[in-house]
C-alpha cells in the first residue's frame, strides 16, 4: 500500500478566543454557566425544604441557627382542611387526566387525520380559546359555575380544567399522530379492521409515548394550578394550592407550615415527573 | 381469484379531478401495473380500487360484485404499501396474523398459514422480532407475506419497491416475479418506474393527468405508443424527438429539419400524407439508432456534433445536436474514443421511425 493517497494533515487551527485566555477555558465556561442554571432553578426549592424543616421563629434566619424539626409537617398533616385538599387535588388532577385525554386523543386525532368542515371549525375554536388569556376566562366560569349549580364542587373545578387541557393539548396529540404513518390505518383497515379498529387497534397503540407525556403534563398542570382552584372553589372543595397560600392570613403570615405544606405537595409532582421523565421530554419536543 | 373491471371512473377533490372516466378490465390472475408520472392518478386509483378513497363516479367491481360502496375490509384484497406500513408494536409473526384473527380464524390454521407464507418469503426467522429490528427489504417481504396470509381475490400493491436501493429494488422486483408464479393472484401494481412496469407487468396502464393514455402489453407499448407521452415515458433512455417539415416527393415524403433531412416512402407512412407542407414530430429510439452511413434501402442518415458521451460499460450512450436539441445514440461500442465535438453520422431504419402529431402529440401511423 502506498501512503500517496493519504490526505494531507489539516493546517492547525489558529487558537479562538477562549483558547488563547486559557487552555480548556471554554470547558470551564460552559461548566459554570450550567450550574449556574441548576442553581438558579434549583435554589427556591432548597431554601422552601430548609424552611419547611425550621421551627416557626426560626424562618427569617434560615441562614443561621441549627434547629431543626419535623414539628411543621406533623401540625400541616393534623389539620383535616390540609389532608381533605390534598385528596382533592388528587381525585381531581386524576379525573381531569383521564377526562381530557379521552376527549384530547379522538380530538388529535381528528385534527391529523381528516379534512373538512368540522375539524377545520374545531381547529378554529381551539385556536381562538389558545388566543383568549387564561386569566379572562376566570371570571366568567365563576358566573357559569354559580348558574349550573355546580360552585365549589368537583364538577365545578373538573369542567374548566379538561376544557382547557383539550385546548392546548389538541395540538400536542395531534403532532403525535402526524408522527404515526397513516398507512399503517389503512394496512389495518384492509385486514378487517373497520375506521374505529384502526385508530383503536393500530394509531393508539403507536401513540402511547406521546399518550403517556400528555397524560403526565395534563396531571401535573391541575395538580399545580392556583387560579381556577381559588376562584372556582370555597369550603367545600378546597384544593392543595389554596389551602397552601391560606397560610398568609390576618394574624401574619405560617411560612413554615406553608413551606411544609408545598414540600408535601411537591412529593407527587416529582415522583410522576421522575418516572414519566422520559415521556414529557419527548411529549414536550413535539 | 378475480376479475377486476373499472368504468367510467372517475374521482374529483373540489374542482380538482384527479381521476378521469378510467375503463380498465383486469382478467383473473392477470398483473397489470399502473405507471406514469407524479399526480397522474395512479395512486388514486389503486386507492379507489382498495376503498380507502371514495369514488366520485363510475363503478369498481372485483369478482362479479360492485363494491363501490364495500369498506376496504370487505373487498377481499391485500395491499402492500410504499412504506411498508407494518404495525410497530407487533411482533412480525402477530404483524402476519393480524388479519387472519380479525376473520377469526382458529390459531393452529394461522400458525399453518403464517409458516407457509414465511417459507415462501424466506422471513421464517424474522417471526420473532419487530418491524423496526428489520432492514428495508425484510420489511418489504414481510409486507408481501401480510398479503400472502390473507389469500385474497386481489393484490394491490403502491409503489412498493420506491424506498429500496437500487440493488435491493432489482431483487425485490425478481422476488415479486417469482411470487406471482407461486401464487397466481390477480394484481394491481402502481409505479413511476418504467422499468418495474415493463417487467413486471403482463400488461401496462400509462396514465397522465387523471386519463388513461395507452393499456397494452410491454412489447405494444415500445412498439406502438399511441402518442408521444407513452413514447417518451416507455423505454430508457427515453425516445429522441425531432421536429421536421413534411413535403410531398415523388412517391414519398421530404422531411427536413434544422441539419437533417431524408426521403421516407409513403407506403410506410400513409398517415404522414395530411401532413405535407406541415411539420411533425419524429421519434427514433436511442436504440434503432446504428454509428456510420446508411448501408442499405430503407435506411435514413442522422448527423449532427457529439455533445458528450456516457460510458456505462458494456456500451456508451452518446449525445449529438440535432435541430438544437440532444439526440442520444445508445448500444455504441465502449471502446470507441470519439473526439470532443466530433461530427457523428448515424442511420436508423424506417421501420423504426415514430411519427407523431405536433400539436396533440397523437401517433401518425
Amino acid at each position: 500500500m502506498t501512503t500517496a493517497s493519504l490526505p494531507a494533515p489539516a493546517p492547525r487551527r489558529a487558537p479562538g478566543f477562549f483558547e488563547a485566555l486559557a487552555p480548556g477555558g471554554r470547558r470551564m465556561l460552559f461548566l459554570l454557566a450550567m450550574v449556574a442554571v441548576c442553581l438558579l432553578f434549583a435554589f427556591p426549592v432548597l431554601w422552601l425544604g430548609l424552611t419547611s424543616l425550621r421551627p416557626g421563629y426560626a424562618v427569617f434566619y434560615v441562614h443561621r441557627g441549627t434547629d431543626f424539626t419535623l414539628e411543621n409537617f406533623h401540625e400541616v398533616l393534623g389539620q383535616p382542611v390540609v389532608l381533605k385538599a390534598m385528596w382533592n387535588s388528587f381525585v381531581i388532577s386524576t379525573l381531569a387526566t383521564i377526562l381530557s385525554l379521552g376527549v384530547t386523543v379522538t380530538s388529535g386525532y381528528m385534527l391529523s387525520r381528516f379534512r373538512g368542515p368540522i375539524p377545520n371549525t374545531w381547529f378554529s375554536l381551539i385556536y381562538v380559546f389558545r388566543c383568549v388569556p387564561y386569566v379572562s376566562w376566570v371570571l366568567p366560569l365563576y358566573f357559569v359555575t354559580r348558574a349550573l349549580g355546580i360552585f365549589d364542587t368537583y364538577w365545578g373545578l373538573l369542567l374548566p380544567h379538561v376544557a382547557v387541557h383539550v385546548c392546548f393539548f389538541s395540538w400536542i396529540m395531534k403532532g403525535f399522530f402526524d408522527g404515526i404513518d397513516p398507512s399503517m390505518e389503512y394496512a389495518a383497515m384492509i385486514d378487517g379492521c373497520s375506521r374505529w379498529g384502526a385508530f383503536w387497534r393500530v394509531a393508539m397503540p403507536a401513540a402511547i409515548p406521546g399518550l403517556t407525556a400528555l397524560a403526565i403534563l395534563c396531571w401535573l398542570y391541575t395538580w399545580n394550578e392556583f387560579l381556577f382552584a381559588l376562584i372556582l372553589t370555597a369550603h367545600e372543595t378546597p384544593i392543595l394550592t389554596v389551602v397552601m397560600a391560606q397560610f398568609v392570613h390576618e394574624l401574619g403570615m405560617e411560612w413554615h407550615l406553608m413551606s411544609a405544606t408545598a414540600v408535601l405537595s411537591l412529593g407527587p409532582a416529582l415522583l410522576v415527573t421522575v418516572f414519566g421523565q422520559k415521556y414529557v421530554i419527548r411529549g414536550l419536543k413535539v | 381469484m378475480a376479475e377486476v373491471v373499472l368504468e367510467k371512473l372517475c374521482k374529483s377533490y373540489g374542482s380538482v379531478a384527479a381521476v378521469r372516466d378510467v375503463d380498465l378490465r383486469i382478467a383473473d390472475r392477470e398483473f397489470v401495473v399502473l405507471v406514469g408520472p407524479s399526480g397522474c392518478g395512479k395512486s388514486t386509483t389503486l386507492r379507489m380500487i382498495a376503498g380507502l378513497e371514495e369514488i366520485t363516479s363510475g363503478t369498481i367491481s372485483i369478482g362479479g360484485r360492485v363494491v363501490n360502496d364495500l369498506p376496504p375490509k370487505d373487498r377481499d384484497i391485500a395491499m402492500v404499501f410504499q412504506n411498508y406500513a407494518l404495525y410497530q408494536h407487533m411482533t412480525v409473526y402477530d404483524n402476519l396474523a393480524f388479519g387472519l384473527r380479525n376473520r377469526r380464524l382458529p390459531e393452529a390454521e394461522i400458525k399453518d398459514q403464517i409458516a407457509r407464507a414465511a417459507r415462501i418469503l424466506s422471513i421464517e426467522p424474522l417471526l420473532e422480532r419487530r418491524p423496526r429490528q428489520l432492514s428495508g427489504g425484510q420489511q418489504q417481504r414481510v409486507a408481501l407475506g401480510r398479503c400472502i396470509v390473507r389469500n385474497p381475490s386481489v393484490f394491490l400493491f403502491d409503489e412498493p419497491l420506491s424506498n429500496l436501493d437500487a440493488q435491493l429494488r432489482a431483487q425485490m422486483r425478481l422476488e415479486i416475479k417469482e411470487l406471482r408464479e407461486r401464487v397466481p393472484t390477480t394484481a394491481v401494481f402502481v409505479t413511476h418506474d418504467q422499468v418495474e412496469a415493463m417487467t413486471l407487468g403482463d400488461r401496462i396502464v400509462v396514465m397522465k393527468d387523471g386519463y388513461v393514455q395507452q393499456v397494452g402489453t410491454p412489447l405494444e407499448l415500445y412498439r406502438r405508443p399511441v402518442n408521444r407521452f407513452v413514447a417518451s415515458f416507455i423505454g430508457s433512455p427515453a425516445m429522441n424527438f425531432v421536429e421536421m417539415r413534411v413535403e410531398a416527393a415523388g412517391d414519398g415524403f421530404r422531411l427536413s429539419g434544422d441539419g437533417i433531412g431524408f426521403d421516407v416512402p409513403a407506403r410506410a407512412f400513409p398517415r404522414l400524407g395530411p401532413l405535407a407542407g406541415r411539420s411533425a414530430v419524429l421519434g427514433i429510439r436511442p436504440q434503432h439508432v446504428r454509428l456510420g452511413s446508411p448501408s442499405a434501402e430503407g435506411q435514413a442518415p442522422i448527423r449532427g456534433r457529439l455533445m458528450v458521451t456516457e460510458q456505462l460499460g458494456d456500451e456508451q450512450l452518446l449525445a449529438i445536436r440535432i435541430a438544437g436539441a440532444d439526440f442520444r445514440i445508445a448500444g455504441v461500442d465502449p471502446e470507441l474514443v470519439f473526439p470532443a465535438g466530433a461530427a457523428i453520422e448515424a442511420a436508423v431504419a424506417h421501420e423504426n421511425m415514430h411519427f407523431f402529431d405536433p400539436e396533440g402529440g397523437a401517433a401518425l401511423r
